[in-house]
């Protein structure tokens, strides 16, 4: 600590480690958050249901997507990331996901919300499995912070079934 | 600075930088305002910077004792020997090292 550099030095570097220790405080109290969400979609018409040319399934529906996801922002929350997707089981796959909206919340004020919309996304199947299938619509987000670690997570909505014909 | 200050501009910048980052953190914490704890780090940064940076005369209250010339002449500092082998290096006396 000799010099006017020296000691500028020094302040500079243990102040820029001192903020790394902050952020990684911050990202730490994010686990503290005890996050309540909820949400729901309705499924209000399904516009179309054909088989394509290459042969695979695809359906259009008109959703009503709601839910209230304002109890995951915490103060080092940038923003959040949901999407919903479509989730079966085909002989060919265990799991199939096909996301078919999502979204981008960048304050709690929008935090909640009811969507009124077609998919944003085609849902379309590997293959012509989607006759008559039973099929979970699941919200997925992610919480991503302003610093530290990115929290993911879901809600899984059960009872949706395709029609037994093409329409 | 003398030795005194040095060390005591260290120990300053320490608890100075620290204090901030605690009061930085309560705040944007309790007040949920992440911008309000990186501007209260920022200006405790800054306030420490003023005060452990620049040469202070609250860093100068232990001098060091220099030599004066009469002292100096009276006292000179050995000579390396003409015939010192390569390489050997010569240890400078005196009773302060150089300032800077």
């Amino acid at each position: 600590m000799h010099s006017f550099g020296h000691r500028a030095n020094a302040v500079a570097t243990f102040a820029v480690t001192i903020l790394a220790a902050m952020c990684f405080a911050a990202s730490f109290s994010d686990n503290f958050n005890s996050a309540t969400p909820t949400a729901s979609v309705k499924i209000l018409n399904i516009n179309w249901f054909q088989k394509e040319a290459n042969g695979n399934d695809e359906v259009s529906m008109t959703l009503n997507i709601s839910a209230d996801l304002s109890s995951l922002f915490t103060w080092n929350t940038k923003q959040v990331f949901v999407f919903v997707a479509a989730e079966y089981e085909t002989a060919q796959n265990a799991l199939n996901q096909v996301s078919l909206w999502d979204g981008i919340i960048p304050a709690k004020e929008h935090a909640k919300f009811l969507i009124h919309t077609t998919n944003k996304y085609r849902f379309i199947d590997q293959g012509s499995n989607l006759k008559g299938k039973d099929f979970n619509l699941t919200m997925h987000w992610h919480i991503m912070p302003k610093t530290g670690k990115m929290f993911a997570d879901k809600i899984v909505m059960t009872g949706y079934r395709l029609p037994e014909q093409y329409r | 600075m003398d030795w005194q200050g040095q060390k005591r501009a260290e120990m300053l910048m320490q608890v100075l930088l620290v204090a901030s980052a605690v009061a930085a953190f309560l705040a944007g914490y309790v007040l949920a305002d992440f911008q309000l704890m990186l501007l209260v780090y920022a200006g405790g940064v800054v306030l420490t910077a003023l005060v452990t940076v620049p040469d202070w005369p609250f860093f100068n209250r232990n001098p060091l004792k220099w030599l004066d010339a009469a002292d100096a002449e009276r006292h000179p500092r050995p000579q390396v020997s003409a015939g010192a082998t390569a390489g050997a290096k010569s240890y400078y006396g005196g009773n302060a090292p150089g300032k800077n």
